[in-house]
C-alpha cells in the first residue's frame, strides 16, 4: 500500500511541477501589463520595451492620418472628457485598420510597446470601447423598481 | 400590461417556492397528495412563466414603452423579427427568458420521468425550483423586466443593438439558453440521486439524453456565436477567446467529459463519484457563465455590464450549490465506491478517464486563464492580462491529444487490450496517419500543428471508417445484404455506439477546419479607384464606393472586383451600415467569397474622407478550410441525432415490416446505387413469420449455439436476461449480440474463444449468465452453497433464541430506533 502511494505521490509532484514550470513559462511570455496612462507616463523608463496594455482615452481632435496610408498619430490621456482634468498625456502611433469605435473622446486599450516618440501599437492593437456597446448605460436601477 | 407581467412573475416566485417545500415535505412524509401537489404546482410554474413571455412579447410587438426593457431593446421601426426577440436582448429579459426556458425543460423532464423515476421526482422538483427561485428572486427583488417609468413614458424606444439584428444573433442566445438550461436537468436527477441514495445506475439512464440534447444545443450555441462572429464583427476570425465565449465553452468541456464518462459507469460500474462530480460542476460552470457575462466581473465585449449586487448574488448562489452538493456526495461516499477496479492503462475505460482529465483540465485551464486579469488584480494588485496567443499556445496541443484520444477510445477493448489486439486495431489508421504526414511533408506543409492535426485527422477517420468497415462486414455475412445496406443498418441497430462515431467524423473535420487556420492570409490595404491588390491567388480591383440610403440605414457600399489568374470571377460589396440613431456604431457587412477550400473575406473600414477620393481602405482575409468547420458541426448534429433517435422510434418502423425488408426499404436510394444485389440478397433470405420481428433470423440453429445463447446476458438494459430470451419490444441488441454469436460459431471458435470474444468487446464477464469456472470466479460457485448453509444456519439459530423463554424480564429487547431502522433499510435497498 505504501508503495502504491509512494507511486501516485511520485506522478502527482511530477505532473505538477512540470504544469507549473509550462505555466510560468508561458505566462512570463503570454502576459502583458495593464496600465493607465498616468502609471506609465510617471515612470517612462521603467515601463519603456515591456508588452502593456495601454489604458485610456482618444484626445479629441488629436487622430491624424498620413495622406492615402493606414498610418496613424494619436494622444491619449488619461481621464475622460468631462473629469475636469486630462492626467497625463501620451502620442501614439498605429498602422493599420482603425475599429469603427476609434474616435476623438473614445476608451481606448491599446496593445503594444513603449518607445522613445511614444506608444507603438501592435497590429490589430487598437480596442476601442463603445459605452454604450450591449448595455444602454443605465445606472437608475434600484431595488424597488417597478414593483 | 406591466403589472400583468409583474403579477405573473411575482405568482411564479411563489408556487415556485411552495413546489420546492412540499415536494420536500411529501417525499420525507411519504405522503402522495403532497408529492402530486408538488409536481403540479412545479407545471404551474410553466404555465405562469409561459403567460409571462407571452405578456414581454406583446409588449414588444405592440411598442408599449411605458415598459424600459421595451423601451431600451426596441423601437417602431424595427422589423416584426427583431421585436420578437428583443425578448432576450438585453440582461433582464434574457433572465427572465432563462427562468422560463428551465420551466418548460423541468416540466416536460418530470412528465417524461413520472413513472419511470417515481422516487426521485419530488427531490428533482424541489432542486429545480429552488434554481427557479434564485433567478426569480433576481427577477422580483432586482432585475424586473416589466420596470417601468415612474414619469413619463418615452414615445419610441431606443432600438435593439445593431450588431444583434442578424439571424445568427436572434437564435444564438436561446440555442446557448437551452445548452444552459438543459444541464440543470441532470444535476437535478443527480442531487435527488444523492439525496434518496438511489445511487444505482438508473438515475444515469434518466439524464443521459438530456445531457445529450443540452449538448447538441451548446454546441449549437456556440457554433452560431462563432458564425455570427465571423459574418458580424468583421474581424477575419471567429473565435477570440473572449471571457464570454469561454463561459460557453467551459460547461461544453465537463459535459463532453460527462457523456464519456457515464459509458464507463455502465459498462464497469466504475467512476460513480467522478459522474456526480461531473453533473455538478457541469451546472456549477453554467451559473459560473452567467455570473461571468451578467455581473461585470471580467471585461468582455459581450458582457452585460458591471453590476455588484448582481456579483454578489451570484456569488451566495455558486457558493451555496458547491457547499450542499459536494457535502452530499461526501455523505454519499460509501455508496459510490466503484465495483470494479482498472485492469489496465491500456483498455477502453483507462482511454475514457485520460480523455476526461483532459477535457477537465481544458475547463479548468480556460477558466484560470479567463480570470486571470481578475485573480492578478486581486492578488498582486497589478493587473496583469493574457490575451488569445497564451490561449492557443496552451489549447493548440491539448485539443491534438484530444484528437489523438478521440481516435484511440473506441479502439481499445474494455478491461484490458491484448497486444494483438492492438495491432489488429490500430495498423490501419496509424498507416492513415504516416501516409497523410508524409504527403505533407513531401508538399512542404509545416509539420507542427497544422501537419500534426491533419496526420491526426487522417488517424481518426481511418479509426472511424475501419469500425463501420469491420462491423459492416459481419452484418453483411449474417443479414446477406450489400455492404452499404449493411453499415447504415449497423448505424440503425446500435445507434448510441456508431452515432457517437460520426460524431467523432464531425469533430475530425472541425478540427480540419481549425487547422485551416494555420495558412490563414490577411492583409490591410488602402485601395484607389482602379487601383489592384493581390492576395493568394486572387487579385482584387476597387471599382468604388456608392452610398444608399433604406429609411431604416445609410449603406455605404464598395465594389470590389475579383478575379483569378486575370479572370473575372466575381464581384465582391463589403459595406458599412449606419443605423438611425446609432451612426456613432456602425455596423459591418463583411463579403465572403465561399468555397469548399478556403473563403475570401473583405471588410470594409470606412471614413467620411473615404468617400469624397473614392478610396476603399480593406482588411482582406483568405479564411483555408473555415467552412468545414460548420459543415463538421452538421456531421456532429447527425451523430448526435442518430445517437439520441429513441428505441421505440425504430422499433415502430421494423414491426411494421419483415426485418430485413425495413432496414433495405428504409435505404431505397442505397439500393438503387448498388443494383439489383441487395433484392436478390434478400429474396434468398429466409423470411420471418408474418407479423414476427426482427429475431427470426437469429432462432439458434444448433444445440450448441442455443447453449451459448441461454449462457450470455443482454446487454440492452432489461436486467439479467439471456439473450435467447430478451425478445421484447423487439431488444435489437440481443438481435445483434445473436448475430455476433452465429458469426463467432460460423468460425468455428469454441466455446472458451466465444467467451473471451464476448469479454474482450463488451468488457465485463457480469454479462455471462453463468460465471467462468476460472481462478476467482470459483468463488463465485461456491457463493450459493454458502449462502444456503449460512441461511439454514442462521434460521436454526433464530429458532432457537426465539423460543427460548427469556430469564430475565430486564433483558428485553431495546427500543427500535426509528433513524437506524430507515438507515438500514435504505441500504438493504441498495443492496438489492
Amino acid at each position: 500500500m505504501t508503495h502504491r502511494y509512494i507511486k501516485i505521490g511520485a506522478t502527482v509532484t511530477v505532473l505538477t511541477l512540470a504544469f507549473s514550470g509550462l505555466l510560468w513559462s508561458t505566462l512570463r511570455e503570454g502576459t502583458e501589463y495593464f496600465k493607465n496612462v498616468d502609471e506609465v507616463a510617471s515612470d517612462r523608463s521603467a515601463w519603456e520595451g515591456k508588452k502593456l496594455q495601454l489604458h485610456g482615452y482618444v484626445v479629441a481632435d488629436s487622430i491624424v492620418r498620413r495622406r492615402d496610408s493606414l498610418e496613424y498619430r494619436f494622444k491619449v490621456q488619461n481621464n475622460p472628457m468631462g473629469a475636469g482634468q486630462t492626467g497625463s498625456i501620451m502620442e501614439a502611433s498605429y498602422t493599420g485598420i482603425v475599429p469603427d469605435t476609434f474616435k476623438g473622446e473614445a476608451e481606448v486599450v491599446l496593445r503594444g510597446r513603449l518607445g522613445p516618440d511614444g506608444f507603438l501599437t501592435d497590429p490589430n492593437g487598437v480596442m476601442a470601447k463603445c459605452p454604450s456597446k450591449y448595455e444602454a448605460a443605465e445606472k437608475e436601477k434600484t431595488a424597488s423598481a417597478g414593483l | 400590461m406591466a403589472s400583468l407581467g409583474t403579477f405573473l412573475l411575482l405568482a411564479s416566485f411563489v408556487v415556485s417556492s411552495y413546489a420546492a417545500v412540499v415536494s420536500v415535505a411529501g417525499a420525507r412524509r411519504r405522503s402522495r397528495r403532497l408529492i402530486e401537489s408538488g409536481i403540479g404546482s412545479f407545471h404551474l410554474v410553466c404555465a405562469l412563466m409561459t403567460a409571462a413571455s407571452a405578456v414581454m412579447i406583446n409588449a414588444f410587438l405592440v411598442g408599449d414603452y411605458s415598459i424600459k426593457y421595451v423601451v431600451h431593446y426596441s423601437d417602431s421601426v424595427q422589423p416584426l423579427f427583431y421585436r420578437v426577440t428583443s425578448y432576450w436582448g438585453g440582461l433582464d429579459g434574457s433572465i427572465m427568458f432563462w427562468v422560463f426556458l428551465l420551466s418548460v425543460f423541468g416540466s416536460v423532464a418530470v412528465w417524461v420521468n413520472r413513472e419511470s423515476h417515481r422516487e426521485l421526482i419530488p427531490y428533482v422538483v424541489a432542486t429545480i425550483s429552488s434554481v427557479q427561485l434564485f433567478f426569480l428572486f433576481l427577477m422580483v427583488a432586482h432585475n424586473n423586466p416589466f420596470a417601468t417609468y415612474l414619469t413619463a413614458a418615452p414615445t419610441d424606444g431606443q432600438g435593439l443593438n445593431p450588431l444583434l439584428q442578424n439571424v445568427y444573433m436572434a437564435i444564438h442566445p436561446p440555442t446557448l439558453y437551452a445548452g444552459f438550461v438543459g444541464m440543470t436537468i441532470p444535476f437535478a436527477f443527480g442531487i435527488a440521486a444523492l439525496i434518496t441514495g438511489h445511487l444505482d445506475d438508473s438515475w444515469l439512464r434518466a439524464v443521459r439524453r438530456w445531457t445529450m440534447v443540452s449538448w447538441l444545443f451548446l454546441s449549437f450555441g456556440l457554433v452560431l456565436g462563432m458564425i455570427w462572429a465571423y459574418e458580424e464583427l468583421g474581424w477575419g476570425g471567429y473565435w477570440g477567446w473572449d471571457p464570454v465565449e469561454n463561459a460557453a465553452l467551459l460547461p461544453w468541456f465537463t459535459a463532453t467529459a460527462f457523456l464519456h464518462s457515464i459509458m464507463v459507469q455502465e459498462r464497469r460500474s466504475m467512476l460513480r463519484v467522478w459522474n456526480v462530480t461531473l453533473v455538478i460542476v457541469t451546472f456549477f460552470l453554467t451559473i459560473f457563465g452567467t455570473f461571468m457575462t451578467r455581473s461585470g466581473v471580467v471585461q468582455s465585449v459581450h458582457a452585460f455590464g458591471e453590476d455588484r449586487t448582481l456579483a454578489w448574488l451570484f456569488t451566495g448562489f455558486m457558493v451555496s450549490i458547491l457547499a450542499f452538493s459536494f457535502t452530499l456526495v461526501i455523505y454519499r461516499l460509501p455508496m459510490l465506491r466503484a465495483r470494479n477496479e482498472f485492469d489496465s492503462w491500456v483498455s477502453r475505460e483507462a482511454a475514457f478517464l485520460v480523455n476526461n482529465w483532459i477535457l477537465l483540465f481544458s475547463a479548468l485551464f480556460i477558466l484560470f486563464a479567463t480570470m486571470f486579469p481578475t485573480l492578478s488584480e486581486a492578488v498582486t494588485g497589478t493587473r496583469l492580462t493574457v490575451a488569445a496567443p497564451f490561449f492557443n499556445k496552451w489549447m493548440l496541443p491539448i485539443g491534438l491529444i484530444l484528437l489523438f484520444l478521440t481516435g484511440v477510445g473506441p479502439m481499445l477493448a474494455w478491461r484490458k487490450a491484448t497486444l494483438a489486439n492492438l495491432r489488429d486495431q490500430f495498423l490501419w489508421p496509424t498507416t492513415a496517419a504516416l501516409v497523410t504526414a508524409g504527403a505533407l511533408a513531401a508538399l512542404g506543409v509545416r509539420v507542427w500543428s497544422s501537419g500534426a492535426c491533419f496526420a491526426l485527422c487522417a488517424f481518426v477517420t481511418g479509426t472511424v471508417v475501419q469500425e463501420f468497415w469491420r462491423g459492416g462486414n459481419v452484418r453483411r455475412k449474417n443479414t446477406g445484404t450489400d455492404i452499404l445496406t449493411a453499415m447504415i443498418g449497423l448505424v440503425g441497430r446500435n445507434r448510441r455506439r456508431y452515432g457517437g462515431y460520426i460524431v467523432h467524423m464531425g469533430m475530425v473535420l472541425i478540427f480540419l477546419g481549425l487547422a485551416g487556420n494555420g495558412f490563414k492570409k490577411d492583409e490591410q490595404v488602402l485601395l484607389k479607384l482602379g487601383q489592384e491588390m493581390t492576395i493568394g491567388k486572387y487579385t482584387l480591383r476597387n471599382d468604388g464606393l456608392k452610398v444608399a440610403d433604406d429609411g431604416q440605414k445609410q449603406m455605404t457600399t464598395a465594389y470590389i472586383a475579383v478575379s483569378v489568374d486575370g479572370e473575372p470571377v466575381d464581384t465582391l460589396y463589403p459595406a458599412k451600415w449606419a443605423y438611425r440613431n446609432r451612426e456613432e456604431e456602425p455596423t459591418t457587412e463583411v463579403a465572403i467569397r465561399r468555397s469548399i477550400a478556403e473563403d475570401l473575406y473583405i471588410v470594409l473600414a470606412f471614413q467620411a474622407s473615404d468617400l469624397a477620393a473614392q478610396t476603399a481602405t480593406l482588411q482582406v482575409v483568405v479564411n483555408p478550410l473555415v467552412d468545414w468547420i460548420w459543415f463538421g458541426f452538421g456531421v456532429l448534429a447527425l451523430g448526435t441525432g442518430i445517437a439520441l433517435l429513441p428505441e421505440r422510434a425504430y422499433s415502430f418502423a421494423a414491426a411494421k415490416l419483415p426485418a430485413e425488408a425495413a432496414t433495405a426499404s428504409g435505404l431505397l436510394l442505397a439500393m438503387l446505387l448498388v443494383g439489383g444485389t441487395t433484392l436478390s440478397a434478400q429474396a434468398g433470405m429466409p423470411a420471418g413469420p408474418a407479423g414476427v420481428n426482427v429475431q427470426t433470423s437469429f432462432y439458434a440453429r444448433t444445440d450448441f449455439e442455443r447453449q451459448m445463447q441461454h449462457e450470455i446476458v443482454c446487454t440492452c438494459g432489461c436486467g439479467h436476461i439471456t439473450i435467447a430470451e430478451c425478445r421484447k419490444d423487439p431488444c435489437s441488441v440481443s438481435h445483434e449480440m445473436r448475430g455476433e454469436l452465429a458469426a463467432l460459431i460460423d468460425q468455428g471458435k469454441t466455446r472458451d474463444e466465444i467467451i473471451h470474444a464476448f469479454i474482450a468487446r463488451y468488457g465485463s464477464e457480469e454479462m455471462f449468465g453463468v460465471p467462468l469456472d476460472t481462478g476467482f470466479n470459483r468463488l463465485a460457485w461456491l457463493f450459493p452453497y454458502l449462502m444456503g448453509v449460512t441461511g439454514a444456519v442462521a434460521i436454526g439459530v433464530a429458532a432457537v433464541r426465539w423460543t427460548r423463554q427469556p430469564d430475565d424480564p430486564a433483558n428485553t429487547l431495546a427500543p427500535v430506533d426509528d433513524g437506524l431502522n430507515d438507515r438500514i433499510n435504505d441500504e438493504l435497498r441498495d443492496l438489492d
